[in-house]
């Protein structure tokens, strides 16, 4: 059977042989070496069977030889196929239009939706999704991935606290929470302040609550600097507490700035080797079927030296199922490496400004940093070692509840 | 001469395990039940009807009858006949 396996991508004719026993035609056919199957003899003139497209050429040169008559009934086969089809060109060209309209809209976004965020978030999300290019009727492959998106959205919208993108077919789906500053409870329970940490006391503004300390104090950690007692002092005390006059307590609300101080140790070395990106880039764009990439646009190859390599795959869809082609973008930076030789007073500027920034990061936006000296300093393989001193003016207050006694 | 060749091929099949339908250039029919005839080596068509099939071979032919025969494949040395066997005769010349 192995003979007639695949005829049908080569193409098979069905034969009519007519003459005086026609079988012997078809005997003379395989000893030639031409392959007949499916011989029927259909009365005693005639016999149909047939063979393989390619033999048709070897049968008429031996029909010649003989005085049978040969006709074809039946064509059969890939090759014909083709031919029909080719025949009928509008039909074929419409097909595949179709189906390349198809492929285009399963690439376009239809529909952006969100969710779970008030209008005026929605309606700053929509716009901020339409800088990136997510709207209805944009193609897909140009859309960075969900995870992009969400990352990116976080990134520029700081009212949000979350937010989930799915991609289902050809709608994305954002479902959003809203950043809820959390707004202390309206009734504070009575209570003071104390100090977090010791320092010297610059300014205070107390809005409720009865101050204890005074500028230019030095306080220690826990010490109370705000009382939520309101309306005496110790010697009041004695001489109300026999009046039995309720005690008014409140929540005590205030800043205390006071002046600390912080020692810290940092290492610079005095070589220092880095990348930057020069700005110089290339862009590649490619269509990927599997792992074969296939240049679309970008076919010369970078001049960079050192280069830093970003790609993005974007999956092309045919209505729900995913293709393995895929968009390919490839941007080539080009890199340098930088190599910094300091010098004593750059390593100790550097120092200085690295663990300034370092602070301010620990402590917060508000406090203001004023660098005072280097307490130490040492040298040793080629790096610095520096103890540095500052001084910051910064909140130490901290509420610290009342306890009723009830 | 035919004989004298003859005789050794059925010695050399006899003793030496040489299959026979090669040595001695007989046919090989393999049947499936009624089904099927699987006739390899025979020496040329001589009819092909319906009911009747008839193969030459080296010595004499070989007649097959039945009924609905089609001829499923047909190469230089070998026939695959479909249809309902009823017979199969040697027929020496």
């Amino acid at each position: 059977m192995k003979q007639t396996q695949g005829v049908f991508f080569t193409g098979y004719v069905t034969i009519k042989v007519t003459g005086h026993h026609p079988e012997l035609f078809f005997d003379l056919c395989a000893r030639n070496g031409i392959t007949v199957w499916n011989i029927r003899k259909v009365d005693n003139a005639t016999c149909t069977g047939n063979v393989k497209l390619a033999h048709i050429r070897n049968i008429r040169a031996l029909r010649r030889k003989t005085i049978y008559k040969l006709s074809f009934v039946n064509k059969k086969g890939l090759p014909f196929l083709t031919k029909m089809v080719m025949f009928r060109r509008p039909l074929v060209i419409g097909l595949i239009l179709s189906m390349l309209f198809v492929f285009f809209l399963s690439n376009v976004v239809w529909d952006v939706k969100i969710k779970g965020v008030p209008l005026d978030i929605e309606k700053k999300i929509t716009t901020q999704l339409q800088s990136y290019g997510i709207k209805p009727g944009a193609f897909k492959f140009n859309i960075g991935s969900p995870g992009d998106i969400q990352q990116k959205l976080l990134d520029d919208i700081p009212e949000l606290l979350w937010v989930g993108v799915s991609e289902k077919g050809t709608t994305y789906h954002l479902e959003g929470v809203e950043k809820t500053t959390v707004e202390e409870k309206e009734k504070k329970g009575p209570r003071n302040l104390v100090a977090t940490k010791e320092g010297e006391i610059v300014k205070m503004f107390v809005s409720k609550g009865q101050p204890i300390v005074k500028v230019h104090d030095v306080v220690h950690k826990g010490d109370l600097l705000v009382s939520g007692e309101l309306g005496k002092s110790k010697e009041e005390e004695e001489d109300e507490s026999k009046e039995q006059t309720a005690k008014e307590l409140v929540a005590a609300e205030g800043e205390i700035i006071a002046k600390t101080w912080y020692e810290t140790e940092v290492i610079i070395p005095l070589e220092a080797n880095y990348e930057v990106l020069t700005g110089e880039n290339k862009k590649k764009y490619y269509l990927g079927f599997g792992d074969f990439l296939l240049p679309v646009w970008g076919f010369f190859d970078h001049e960079f030296d050192q280069v830093y390599k970003e790609s993005s795959q974007k999956n092309f869809h045919f209505l729900k199922w995913e293709l393995p082609i895929s968009f390919v973008k490839h941007n080539i930076q080009e890199k340098e490496f930088v190599n910094v030789e300091r010098t004593n007073d750059e390593a100790k500027a550097e120092a200085i400004k690295q663990s300034t920034k370092d602070l301010q990061e620990k402590l917060g936006h508000e406090a203001e940093i004023t660098f005072e000296k280097v307490l130490h300093e040492t040298i040793d393989n080629g790096k610095v070692k520096l103890t540095l001193y500052f001084t910051v003016l910064e909140d130490i207050a901290k509420p610290q509840p009342l306890s009723q006694g009830d | 001469m035919k004989k004298w060749q003859q005789r050794i091929g059925s010695w050399l099949s006899e003793h030496l395990e040489l299959p026979s339908d090669v040595v001695l250039e007989l046919p090989r029919i393999t049947t499936i039940g009624q089904l099927h005839a699987y006739i390899e080596n025979h020496r040329g068509l001589l009819l092909f009807s319906e009911n009747e099939l008839r193969l030459n071979m080296e010595y004499g032919y070989l007649k097959i009858t039945g009924k609905n025969f089609v001829l499923k494949m047909m190469l230089p040395e070998e026939i695959l006949l479909e249809g309902t066997i009823k017979e199969i005769v040697f027929i020496e010349e």
